[in-house]
This record gives structure tokens, sequence and C-alpha cells, in this order.
């Protein structure tokens, strides 16, 4: 055989290989313009727009009756998410906050938190959503078993429009102690830090799975959340909840004390604590 | 007078022609088989996962009417010959052995688009004698890649279909063997489809292949061949899913792996395979009757599939389960109806039929995910892994014929095979993230994110990773074999005799290179060696009658190594992914085979009838799968598993006139487990084991038919072919979901009648059918130089009902409380009426054209 054909044939094969590119090559990060989660089409209209304080005192009666109303105005509200699923221990909510007050807002569905970020800035459209107290804590969803509720994830979508803002410094972090505590109506909802404080129950699970005969607090029936006493406190006045299936229920409570960041909710006139994630607890 | 004498003479010619000893196979038949089998074998399974199935194996025969056209007569619904799994199927080239050491399966693709070099094929089935090996359960192929096997001459291929790929071309050159004693041949081929034209949408197809064979002789004793080849590919998948999906999507290939970035479809499931590979044969005539070949085989495998990945966030399936209108009603009534929400279920399917970017990935979606968690430091939400399968591989096969006079007969022959496979996981895309750590986000929750055993690689704790980075796992195995066999064939008389033995050794261990948070000490590094002895005998005859009547009989006891590791298969390892734990209770296969064939063959007809029977013991089988009742992800192992295979296979061909030949081919085959199976399952989330039986006796093989018939005609007219062929397609099973079937899942969901007998879910089937195929071919002379054209037409009546395979899903109707284990509430979805599903392809073609000269 010639050298030639083996040449020309090599020279084919080397060509061919040229020719041929990949398909499924590097892709850019999509244009984030238009945010592609809820509804860009809610314009911003100031003359709309409420603060929380403004809502909760609108609808003061539905909350502190643990009742609901749907909201028939057109009314705005701009807030920034200040708590939501990443830990697996707040489930179907999300808190929002703004310079005013929280409110807690209830969406069913789960794995909100990569699309509802701690610090984004939303613009919620709460015509047609429903208001009202869960244990006197403000809540926006929808109306269930004639109180309120979460609302569809699709409504939801319907409701909000992501801000291009996203930034935690606007968002006060309260001092527990020293700031929220002694105003519950005023503060509950709101991002806290609890500074040095011991968790009751030490050299437990934070949150393991319910068995009969410890002496873990069980919220309720058997399972579910389990609840600590912060520094001694009585626990009618102030607990920390957390659930069985945070991704940190498996977490032991030291002996040390502990920093702890997380929601300040109420149940009535009880503060409950809800750390987001593992994060929340520093010292440890 | 002399128009009558011409008539009389036409018809006798006729009648000879049809009395004639065999029956005329057409140049263009041929073609047509080849070419249908060389796409069926190398190119139609790829739209499943590779972690599925490929399970199809190609036989042939020169002498069984059966077997000579089941390989591709019914591949469109991915018949597997006698409900085999392809490692019953061995595949040599040049003599060596080839099959994956570490899993025992040849795969077919990494020789696609190289049709014109892999023609050269030597069938064995089960119980024929040959001379390359001990033919195999599931027969044995010996590709000759020798250059001097291939004709001299230019040839080029182009070809048009709407299959998996949309446009093919092939050019081919050999020299023949030249009087200097060299011989050249290669071929190179592309295989092309675009997202746009791909007959399943969100695909595509992009592949080159070459070969290249180089042989000297010296005289005619030695000769020395060199061959190479290699068929970069990078193809997109389909996935199957459930009825409710392609009744939403009204597509009977409705494909969830693709979605809209941007506007442009992007495929989740992208492959990337490159398996270069070569061969040196050394042919060495030692004299007249004894014959010495020996070949050594090596090849450096490339494999990687991508896959989108989730993180403790919203499965981003378009087809996940709660995204479906009837998680939202039980449109099956079995529930007790107070979850029903007729309001979501309307919502939910107004949402699915808006828009087709609504049942797709939502691509734009996950990428504001990650941008959201880049703006909290949280890792990625959303990203893409590629799990990695390469493997480097060396063969030896060495193989003596001796032709000790005309009626005895000796082969004998060692095999010598090496594999290291490679398995990692990479990052292949952050999807715009711009962290995430090397954690193993299913254990967080059973222990808090700061405990150790959450980590993936003790010896990195809290790794970062981004694009290209091993993630997850990363070990080797290892697996090392050597077989030494003998064949001595006997014809005397009207017998056709033979008996053959082989021994053999393998050994295997794994090599892991990351330190598992739950396995801190016995992940990383060497595990154990496992040695297991493994071999058998086969015996068999054919009995001339006369007249036409020839009966076969033979029988088989083989013994098999355990498949050290496969996705699809089974695995010596507990859970490779995580530790260097053997299976407890591996065992060597045992497998006991027996066949009886009947032939008659006369001028008019060939007819083959064989009955097989094949029954195995102590095989293993593992799998692994989400099982909702642990909220894990499990390993499981199956041990002491028993099936029988057996069945009835008939082929006839009808030499009616020269030119028009009738096929009747058909087979009802069962494939069934024949006991109960221990079954031991590893829990990602923890690393512990549970042991429990699983109640799958009568489970069957799925995904292929086990009854198929088919009747076809062919016509020979004037260079021109015709074929017309009438396949039936019946019992088809989906693939058993062990976890269903669990003694404690049973218990748990109350599947017990009142006596206490454990009520085990029926295996659901799929849809079987009839589909009409046909073909026509013409060869033409442009210039002196054969032009031939054929056109092959599959499923022409369009009959899109027919499912081709698919799987039980795992998961339960029910949910479980997380400590007592109870059941405590009926899901609204219904798992078990929602099996997974793959519809064959409608209408669709293949154009040939192919030019020599």
């Amino acid at each position: 055989m010639k050298p030639q054909t083996i040449y020309k044939g090599l020279a084919l094969l080397a060509l061919s290989f040229t020719f041929v590119s990949c398909f499924d090559s590097d892709w850019d990060t999509p244009d984030m313009t238009n945010p592609p989660y809820g509804n860009n089409e809610i314009v911003e209209d100031q003359a709309k727009q409420v603060t929380i304080a403004d809502l909760k005192a609108k609808y003061s009666k539905a909350i502190a009756n643990s009742s609901f109303e749907r909201i028939t105005e057109e009314l705005q509200l701009r807030a920034t998410v200040i708590g939501n699923d990443i830990g697996g221990n707040i489930y179907k909510q999300i808190i929002v906050q703004d310079a005013t007050g929280a409110l807690v807002v209830g969406i069913n569905g789960t794995g909100l938190f990569p699309f509802l970020s701690v610090g984004q800035q939303l613009l919620i459209d709460l015509k047609d959503l429903c208001i009202g107290g869960y244990g006197e804590q403000p809540q926006l969803g929808d109306e269930y078993n004639n109180s309120i509720g979460r609302m569809s994830t699709e409504k939801w979508e319907q409701h909000v429009k992501v801000l291009p803002t996203h930034d935690m410094s606007q968002i006060d972090t309260l001092d527990f102690f020293k700031v929220a505590q002694a105003d519950i109506d005023r503060y509950c909802g709101y991002l806290v830090k609890l500074e040095n404080v011991s968790i009751g129950d030490a050299g437990y699970p934070i949150a393991p799975e319910y068995k009969a005969g410890t002496p873990l607090i069980y919220n309720g029936s058997s399972n579910g959340y389990v609840h600590h006493s912060i520094n001694g406190q009585s626990m009618s006045k102030l607990l920390l909840r957390t659930s069985t299936y945070a991704d940190f229920a498996s977490w032991v409570i030291p002996s040390t004390p502990v920093t702890l960041y997380g929601i300040a909710t109420r149940y009535r006139d009880t503060w409950q604590i809800l750390i987001r994630a593992e994060e929340d607890i520093k010292g440890n | 007078m002399r128009k009558r004498l011409l008539s009389a003479a036409a018809l006798l010619f006729l009648a000879l022609n049809g009395w004639a000893q065999e029956p005329v196979t057409s140049e263009t038949e041929k073609a047509l088989k080849d070419e249908a089998a060389s796409y069926i074998f190398t190119e139609s399974q790829l739209d499943e996962d590779a972690d599925v199935t490929q399970d199809v194996i190609q036989i042939s025969s020169s002498t069984n009417v059966y077997t000579s056209n089941v390989g591709y007569l019914f591949s469109p619904m991915r018949f597997k010959f006698r409900a085999l799994d392809q490692k019953y199927n061995d595949i040599y080239m040049n003599g060596v052995q080839v099959n994956s050491a570490e899993n025992g399966r040849f795969s077919y693709s990494t020789i696609g688009g190289m049709n014109d070099a892999t023609r050269g094929i030597d069938y064995a089935s089960p119980f024929e004698s040959n001379t390359f090996g001990i033919a195999a359960l599931g027969g044995s192929n010996n590709y000759n890649f020798r250059a001097s096997n291939y004709a001299a001459g230019h040839k080029v291929t182009l070809s048009a279909l709407n299959r998996n790929y949309t446009a093919r071309a092939m050019y081919t050159f050999g020299t023949g063997v030249k009087e200097s004693g060299w011989a050249f041949f290669g071929t190179v081929g592309y295989r092309w489809a675009n997202m746009n034209t791909a007959a399943v949408e969100g695909t595509f197809y992009n592949s080159l292949a070459y070969f290249l064979s180089l042989e000297k002789r010296w005289g005619y004793r030695h000769s020395l061949n060199i061959a190479t080849w290699g068929n970069p590919t990078e193809r997109a998948q389909q996935g199957a899913s459930t009825d409710e999906a392609y009744w939403l999507a009204n597509n009977y290939l409705y494909n969830p792996y693709w979605g809209y970035q941007d506007g442009k479809k992007r495929n989740s499931r992208v492959v990337h395979n490159y398996e270069p590979s070569a061969l040196i044969t050394w042919d060495f005539n030692i004299n007249d009757d004894l014959k010495l070949t020996t070949s050594f085989y090596g090849k450096y495998a490339m494999y990687s599939g991508t896959r989108l990945q989730y993180n403790n966030s919203l499965n981003p399936k378009p087809d996940y389960w709660k995204n479906f209108p009837s998680y939202n009603y039980d449109v099956w009534g079995e529930s007790d109806g107070s979850n029903n929400d007729l309001a979501a279920w309307q919502e939910s399917y107004d949402y699915w039929r808006a828009a087709k970017a609504n049942r797709q990935i939502q691509w734009d979606r996950l990428y504001y995910a990650n941008q959201q968690m880049n703006a909290v430091g949280g890792d990625a939400a959303y990203y893409m892994l590629a799990r990695h399968n390469d493997h480097l591989a060396f063969n030896l096969g060495s193989t003596l014929n001796w032709d000790i006079n005309r009626e005895n007969k000796l082969q004998a022959g060692i095999q010598l095979a090496s594999n290291t496979g490679m398995h990692y996981q990479t990052i292949s895309d952050m999807m715009g993230a711009t962290n995430l750590h090397n954690i193993n986000n299913y254990a967080v929750g059973t222990y808090a994110g700061s405990d150790p055993r959450v980590q993936y690689d003790l010896n990195n704790p809290n790794g970062t990773v981004a694009k290209g980075d091993r993630f997850g796992y990363d070990f080797n195995i290892v697996v090392q074999k050597a077989t030494a066999w003998a064949q001595y064939v006997r014809e005397k008389g009207i017998s056709h005799s033979f008996i053959s033995a082989k021994i053999g050794g393998t050994q295997m261990w794994r090599d892991g290179k990351m330190r598992n948070g739950l396995f801190a000490d016995n992940s990383y590094g060497k595990s154990g060696t496992a040695r297991f002895l493994d071999g058998g005998a086969k015996i068999g005859t054919n009995l001339n009658l006369g007249k036409g009547h020839v009966v076969g009989m033979g029988v088989s006891y083989m013994t098999y190594a355990p498949t050290a590791y496969s996705n699809y298969g089974g695995s010596a390892f507990q859970a490779a992914e995580m530790n260097n734990n053997f299976i407890d209770g591996l065992k060597v296969e045992h497998m006991v085979s027996a066949e009886l064939g009947y032939a008659f063959v006369t001028s008019f007809m060939r007819a083959n009838l064989t009955a097989y029977f094949n029954h195995g013991t102590r095989m293993n089988e593992w799998q692994n799968y989400y099982y909702d009742d642990v909220n894990s992800f499990t390993y499981v192992s199956m041990t002491g598993v028993e099936k029988n295979y057996y069945g009835v296979e008939l082929g006839v061909r009808f030499n009616i006139t020269s030119g028009l030949t009738l096929d009747l081919i058909g087979s009802m085959a069962d494939a069934k487990y024949t006991k109960n199976t221990d079954v031991s399952y590893l829990l990602s989330t923890q690393g512990t084991v549970t042991h429990d039986v699983l109640y799958n006796k009568g489970m069957r093989e799925a995904s292929t038919p086990l009854t198929v018939g088919s009747i076809g005609l062919n016509y020979n007219v004037s260079g021109w072919y015709f074929n017309l062929k009438g396949n039936y397609y019946d019992r088809i099973y989906l693939s058993y979901s062990p976890s269903l079937r669990y003694e404690s899942t049973l218990i748990r969901s109350g599947a017990v009648d009142v006596d206490g007998t454990l009520i085990v879910p029926e295996q659901t089937k799929g849809h079987g059918g009839f589909m009409l195929d046909g073909s026509i071919g013409h060869q033409f002379r442009i210039n002196h130089h054969p032009l031939s054209v054929n056109l092959m037409l599959t499923n022409i009546l369009n009959n899109r009902k027919l499912v081709s395979g698919g799987f039980e899903q795992s998961r339960s109707n029910y949910t479980t409380d997380q400590t007592t284990g109870e059941k405590t509430s009926i899901r609204t979805y219904n798992f078990q009426k929602n099996p997974m599903k793959y519809y064959v392809q409608g209408f669709n073609f293949m154009l040939n054209l192919n030019y020599r000269f």
C-alpha cells in the first residue's frame, strides 16, 4: 500500500474530527431581568402600598381573634424575606419583614428557600389574599376550614413579584431580650438574636423522633415538634421550637451557652423561637 | 407456438428454481438485514437510560430460520433472546473475548457507526460448536476485524431516517490483500440529529466513528493484524414517564428530560462516550491442520452521563408525582377521597395543557434559584452531575484449532481479562451557582450538618467542589479473570457431536478514593479480594435422520462468578458508591440448560422447532432506588435468586416460487423467579443494613415480549426486493419493584388476607399488539458500479400503543410514621397505578443509498 493512501486516510480522519463539535456546550446563565419566578406583571404603585404595621392595624381584629379576613382592596406590600424552609424547621411558610413589622406567609409548598431566599425583597399584591391570626401571629395566606391557612403555590406566584433588591442590611436583627421580648404585638415574627443563652435538655438531640418516656417536651400529640426552654425561663413565656424533620434535628444541645438567631413567632402569649438552619446556632 | 414454448420454458425454469435446495437470499435482502441489525444493535437501544437496560442480544445463525431472523425482527419492541441478560451473550473479536470483565456485558454501541467493519461475524447459537469458544447461553459472536477480510474498493453510504438520528454518512476503503502481503481497511462515519430533527423531542445525536485495520501476511504461516477504532459520541436521552404524562402531553414520545433555557431546548441527560480500542492479532498456521490465533485487545473507555441534581430543594423533574393533576384528586377511587381537591386537579391539568414549556424542565427557574442561593452564600440548589464509568481493559485470547482428521476436531484456548473500572461523579455544570460542598445531604437530618458522618470524603472534609471536581463517590473496581477451555467435535455418520468444558478464576476488589463519613473505616483504600472459581461443561449432538429431518439436543451445566459491578444487573458489592463491603452470601451462580431442536429441510421449506430450558440458582441481583417506607435511598442486594427460562421457538421459511418466500417466526417463552428471595438493603441516609424477604416468586423478566409471532413475505424480482412483515407482541412485563414486595412492606400496607397469607401485588404489564414493517430495495448500476437503494419502513400502521418496556414505581401509596414505621395515611396519588413506561415510536423509516466504486 502506498504511504500516501495512509496519509490521506489519516488526514481525512483528522479533518472529520474537527467538523464534529459538541452540541451540549457550556450554557450561559439566562437573563434574569424578569425573574422566572412570581408575577412580573405586577406594577409597583406607591399609592397602593401599605406597611406591615398598617396591615396589622387594619386587620387587627381578625388577627387577635385568630380568624381571617379576605383583603378586597388594591393593596401592595414591599417586604424582605427573613425566614424560609432552608433547614427544614420552618414548613410551608416564609416570614417577611419591613421596617414596621413582620408577617408569616403561608404557602402550600415545600422547597421554597431557593426561590425566596433570606434578604430577597418582594412586592406582594395583597388583593384577594387572606390575612388573619394563628395564635395571634399575623399571617397572610388563604382560607382553610374557616381560619387562616396556606395559599396554593400557584396563587402565591400570581401575587408576588421578585424585586431587584437582595439586601439583608436593611433588615434589623433585634436583640430579643433587650428589644423584642417587651412588645409581642409589635415584634412578633421578627428576626432576632438571643445572645449567650443556655438551651434546656443539654446532652439530648434538639429534636429527636418521639419516644415515650423521654423527658423532652413534645408538642401536643407524639411527634412533629420538640420544645426546649431558653435560659431556664418558663416555657409558657419563651421556648425554642424545633421540628423533628429539621435537618439539624440530630444536633446535640451543649451544656455551654450559645447564641441563637431565629424568628420570634408567637403562639398567643408564648414566644416561640424558630431557628432556620444549623448555622443559626453560633458558638457551639 | 414459439410463444407457448417460451412460456413453458419459463414456467419450468421457475418451478426448478422453486424446488432448488437452498432458498436464494438476495444480496439486497442480506444488505437490508445487515442494516437493520447494525442499527438495532448499536443504536436503537440507546434512548433508554443507560443505567436501566441495554439488554439486546445480537444473535444469528446460518442454519436456523428462527435464530437467523429473531435478532432484528422483533427489536422495535426490544425483544430479548430467550429473555436472557446480555451477559449471557459472549462477544469475541478475532478470537479474544471482549465482554466487560466488570459487568459481563458487551456494549454494542461501542462499534456503532462502523457498519462496514462489523459485518463479518461468526455466530454460534447456544448449542452450536464453533472454532472460537464455548457458545454462551445467549449465543456467541466472533467479529472478524482482519483487514484481509474486507473487499477491495471504495464505498460511500448516505442515510436518512427519522429515528434517534436523522442523517448518516459513511466512507469505506479497502485494499484487499496486496501482493506484498499488506491489506488495509478503513471506514469513517458520522451520525447526526439535532433537537429539531430527532424523533424524540429534546434529544440529539452527534457521533463520529472510525475503524482502521492493517494486516501483513508473511507467506502462508504468519499474519499480523492491528486494528483500532472508536466512536466519540454525544447524545441526549429520553426518559420513561407515566400514562398520565403521555396523556397530558398528548404524545407517546413525551420526554421529561428536557426543557427550555433562555428559550433554547436543553436536555438534562447527555451521554458522552468514547472508547478508543485496539486489537492486535497474530494468526499462526502451524500446519494445514493446526492453527493458532492469538489476539490482544485493549481499550480505554470514557463514559459519562449527566443528570440534574437537586439539593434539599424541589425535585425539578417535570413529571415528579407532586406535579401531576392526580396528586390532587384520586382518580382511581382507591383512597378515602378525603384529600380530593377537584379544583386543584383542574388547575394542574390546565397548567400541563397550557404550554409545552410547562411540562418540561424549567431551567431558567433553576438558575434563578441558584442566584438566590449565591446571594445568601448557600450551596447550589440545583446542579448537573456527570456519572462517570471509565474502564481500562486488557484482554488476551489464544485459541488452538486442530483438525485431527476428517472426523475429529479439537479446539482449546485461554482467555485472560483485566478491567479497572473507574467510577466517580463530577460536577458537570454549577448552573450559575458559586458554592457547593461535598456533603451527603441524604444523611443530613439523620445526622446534624456538623456531624462527620455526613461527609462524602473525610480525607477532605467540607471540601468545596466546582465544575469538573469529583463529588459524592470515587472508586475503582478491579476485576481479573482467567479461563481455559477445550472443545472436542466429532462428525461421524449421521451425527455431529461436541463436548466442551471450561474452568476459570475471577478475582475482584474495590479501591475507594474517598473516605465516606458513614463508613470511615471501610470506604477508603482497597477492600479485601474476593476470589471465585467457575466453569462448566456442555455437550450436544445433531442427528441427521435423512430425508431432511435433523434432530439436535444439548445439555450444559455452567457456573458464573458474580458480576462485580453493574448499575443494571448484579453487583458483588453492597453499595460500591459508599463502602468496600462485599454482599453477604455472595455465591457463584449455577445454570443448568437443555435444548431440543428439530429441523426439517426440503426444497420448498426450511423449518426449525426448538424447545429450551435454563434453570438458574444462587443468582445475585442488585438495584438501587428510593424506598419510601424508610425515607431513604437504598442499595438493594438480592441473593439466592432462582429463575427458570423456558420456551419454544419456531421458524419456517416456505419457498413459494423462486422469488417469493413466506416466513413464519414465533416464540412463546417464560422467564420467571421460582422462589422468594433474601434481600438486604443499605440506607444511604445512615449506612445501616436491613434484611427482609422479597416475595418475587412468579415475577417475570421485564421489558421484553415473552410472546412474539411474525408472518413475513419476501419477494425478489428483477433486482428488486420487497418485504412485508406483520409482527405480534404480547406478555410484556414491566420491571417489578422489589420494595413493594418486601415482607415488611406487605404487612405494613395491610396486604394480608384473613388467614394471614400475604397478598403479593401482580406484576404490571405493558400493552402488546401488532406492528407492520416493510422494506423495499433495488440495486442499480451507475458507470458499471453498483448503487443500492434500500428503504425500511417500521410500524407502518402507526400503532403507538405498544409498550416496549418500563418499570413499576418503587414508592408507596401511603405515608409511614417516621418513628413507629407504621402506615399513617393513604396518599391521593397512586404510584402503583402509574408505572413508568416507554412506548414504541410510530411510523418511522430509514433510507439508505450506498455506492461502491
